[in-house]
């Protein structure tokens, strides 16, 4: 019954689409408001309509309605209520559901709060975005339905991958998702501001914080699937370079460096076509990431081609889009010339740029490993594939390069700077940076991306101090205030200038994190029997006991691992669990997490009567991934509080 | 003072560094990395030619064919395509979607003349996790119902 209202639901949402995408072209056409007025009122129809069909598929599952494929495929009787509510993304047809949902609440959201300030552009907004939703719906009704009954349902279902039971990877599909959809808007206000000519950079100021709200959801998408890895997987890392992750990690670079680069161009002037690029190409490779994930592609081009209805459906929506959105660039671009122009190597302007240059490198690195087999698989018989080691090379040199640009960007002034300025900022960040160096050599560093990584994380924490604590004493004399005071008006007069600054923090202590877990992971492989023990750094591990324990819908083998230090006693517990009696084990490591280090112990299988393979891991510095992530989060929110800016031009 | 024209040209020249370092960067860095996927009968047509390189091998883990040797991570299994298959040593513990009667995909450097020395067992996790009931007949079966239904 719900799956019906879901389906039914969904196919006028589709009507109402196309109706969104119709209407404001036609009132445009013979200038007749009214018309713009109805597009408008479909967007939140359709919204409220998409939103019933979700809730009719989450009510399926929650009624256990295996008559509906999508439902018997993903759930069973004895999945935990938290799952089954979001079994809905667990596979390709529901999280093409959830995506299109998304799309349809912010294209309300943007629909009401930018009416009454975007006259000119609103129809074409409205145009563009609906014909999205047009192509998304087609592909959720006509090629990918999580509608379909079947005709002799089971008896209980196939249950959901024992692997996405899991929080982490409950969380991660939505935000990610959150993070592309949002993408849009921004993507549709330029294209709407070229069409009509208004290049100059208002669109950039009026979807400012749909930018940072799309980019720190793709972020947080990022990092809950990273830490699902680490969590879930048992292979004591959290980034593979696997082109699952890739796929989300490209839109994440290109975001970057257009949240950067639209700064110059509202201070200066400058850059008006390669920011538009840059939100195209953002918004491009959003869908590319969808699409790579959830088209089977990646898993075997031959998988893919079995079902060529969907895959020649995405290449054409994304052929479409990438030559309406390029053509209208190349056509309009006479009305795209800068204002000013570069000045000086030394200034902020360039160091944006060179910024820019060294992300935009970073995707077609990603983008270049993660197509390449594909096009290799597609084009000949030959299947080809690029390991963790090509990323590496080319991201560490990326990463130091960036870290160095992060610490000279946001203190450099605009158009040229003095070498008096130069020194004056940057003098004794760089002296403090390279005195790291020998106290990084004693604490035992040596490797030279570890130590060319530590000097960089002092030199750019120097400069932001700096910046900060100069700015502070100086309110303190000016306004005679107290130093609390002084931190909490500075702040409050520029939430985008220091949230940019925590955000930059938030990396620091990423950074911290991959160098301390990348360089110093310890390992062991080794077989227990109960009784044995070890020492890994300066804990003092003990096998205590074997065990079985079991669950709702699993039962697992259990170790009980005592973990000894001085002031410290932990029990561990890692697993081998089969889900439902009839499936794979699943691995669950057990994690003892600290500030300054992990304990990661996994368990194997018996080698022989009462000796067990084990994998124990020390990952130091891992936890400040996650902290540095919840600073990054942090520093996003307080730059979005800031609505848009006094206009305020370096000229 | 520098002239105009001048601080241009130094300007271009250092974003051209820039891009030309960061291109050198990603092509030199690629070329070395590609690992080719063959299966155990591509191995044995072109043993020679492949002799001394990283490759990948995928197929079946031949059912019956693994051997576990007591008291070591140590183990030895057969890939097969169907047409042929290839002996495959391994150390270490294997990941939980790998056994007897699985897909798996094995890299490591291979030797003429000696049994695939295999540095990493890679096996998919994939979405559609398909327990055993409801294997190849399960979805066989629901596949035909669909059709009825659609017809």
């Amino acid at each position: 019954m719900w799956i019906e209202i879901a389906h039914f639901a969904t196919l006028l949402a589709l009507f109402l689409s196309l109706l969104l995408f119709g209407a404001p072209l036609a009132g445009m056409r013979w200038n007749n408001m009214a018309w713009v007025r109805v597009g408008r009122q479909a967007a939140f129809w359709a919204c409220a309509l998409l939103t019933l069909a979700s809730a009719g598929l989450i009510i399926s599952f929650m009624t256990h309605d295996f008559s509906v494929k999508y439902v018997a495929e993903h759930a069973s009787l004895k999945l935990p209520t938290f799952y089954l509510a979001t079994a809905m993304w667990g596979g390709h047809e529901g999280s093409l559901l959830l995506w299109a949902w998304f799309l349809s609440l912010f294209v309300a959201i943007a629909a009401w709060r930018h009416w009454d300030t975007h006259p000119v552009s609103m129809p074409w907004v409205l145009s563009i975005l609906g014909a999205l939703q047009v192509g998304f719906l087609l592909l959720v009704v006509f090629l990918s339905s999580p509608f379909v009954r079947l005709l002799d349902p089971p008896l209980d279902g196939r249950d959901l991958n024992p692997l996405l039971q899991d929080p982490g990877m409950v969380f991660h599909p939505p935000f990610l998702y959150m993070g592309y959809v949002g993408f849009a808007i921004p993507y549709a206000f330029a294209m709407a501001a070229l069409i009509t000519s208004q290049g100059d950079g208002e669109w950039i100021l009026a979807t400012r914080r749909w930018t940072l709200f799309s980019w720190i959801m793709l972020t947080i998408g990022i990092v809950f699937g990273a830490y699902w890895a680490y969590y879930e997987l048992g292979w004591g890392g959290y980034w593979a370079w696997d082109p699952v992750e890739n796929a989300s990690f490209m839109p994440w670079l290109t975001g970057v460096a257009f949240l950067h680069s639209v700064m110059v161009q509202e201070r200066r002037r400058m850059f008006k076509t390669w920011n538009l690029f840059l939100i195209i190409t953002t918004f491009a490779l959003s869908l590319l990431g969808t699409f790579l994930v959830r088209s089977g592609v990646l898993s075997s081009v031959h998988a893919f081609a079995t079902d060529p209805g969907r895959g020649v459906y995405i290449l054409m929506f994304m052929t479409v889009l990438l030559l309406f959105s390029f053509g209208l660039l190349t056509t309009k671009s006479d009305q795209l010339q800068g204002a000013t122009q570069l000045e000086s190597p030394w200034s902020r302007e360039f160091s944006f740029l060179v910024n820019n240059l060294f992300l935009v490198a970073g995707a077609c690195t990603v983008l270049l490993g993660t197509l390449y087999p594909l096009a290799v698989e597609t084009l000949s018989s030959a299947k080809v594939s690029v390991g963790a080691p090509y990323y590496n090379k080319v991201f560490i040199p990326i990463m130091l390069g960036m870290l160095f640009l992060m610490g000279v960007g946001p203190c450099i002034p605009w158009r040229a700077a003095s070498k008096r300025h130069l020194r004056r900022e940057f003098l004794v960040p760089a002296i403090v940076g390279i005195a790291g160096l020998p106290a990084a050599w004693m604490l035992g560093i040596t490797h030279p991306f570890g130590l060319a990584a530590l000097a960089l994380v002092l030199f750019v924490s120097t400069t932001h101090l700096r910046d900060v604590t100069g700015n502070v004493r100086l309110r303190m004399a000016r306004d005679s205030l107290s130093a609390p005071a002084a931190l909490w008006r500075m702040v409050g007069r520029n939430q985008r200038r220091y949230g940019g600054m925590l955000v930059h923090f938030g990396i620091l202590i990423m950074v911290a994190g991959f160098v301390g877990s990348g360089l110093f992971q310890e390992e062991r492989n080794l077989f227990l029997s109960p009784g044995d023990s070890l020492r890994l750094g300066d804990w003092n591990l003990t096998l205590e006991s074997m065990g079985q324990t079991a669950r709702r819908n699993w039962q697992a083998e259990e170790a009980v691992i005592r973990a000894e230090r001085p002031g410290e006693t932990v029990t561990l517990k890692p697993q081998k669990r089969v889900y439902n009696e009839h499936s794979q084990p699943t691995t669950e490591a057990a994690i003892h997490t600290t500030w300054r280090e992990d304990l990661y112990v996994v368990l194997g299988d018996p080698v022989k009567d009462g000796v067990w393979a084990f994998r124990i891991y020390r990952n130091p510095l891992i936890a400040w991934i996650w902290f540095g992530s919840g600073i990054i989060t942090l520093g996003v929110s307080l730059a979005m509080l800031q609505g848009r800016r006094p206009q305020r031009l370096s000229t | 003072m520098k002239s105009p024209a001048n601080k241009r040209l130094f300007l271009i020249i250092t974003l051209l560094a820039v891009v030309g370092a960061l291109g050198t960067l990603i092509f030199s860095s690629f070329t070395g990395a590609l690992v080719y996927f063959h299966t155990p009968a591509e191995i044995t047509a072109k043993a020679g030619e492949l002799n001394g390189k990283k490759v990948r091998i995928g197929g079946m883990v031949q059912a019956g064919s693994l051997v576990k040797e007591p008291g070591t991570l140590k183990i030895r299994f057969l890939v097969s395509d169907g047409k042929s298959h290839l002996p495959v040593r391994y150390e270490g513990m294997v990941p939980d979607l790998f056994r007897e009667g699985q897909g798996v995909v094995v890299e490591g450097v291979w030797r003429t003349g000696q049994d695939f020395a295999a540095d990493t067992i890679l096996a998919k996790h994939s979405e559609d996790y398909v327990p055993v009931e409801m294997s190849e007949q399960g979805i066989a079966k629901s596949q035909k119902s669909l059709l009825k239904s659609l017809q």
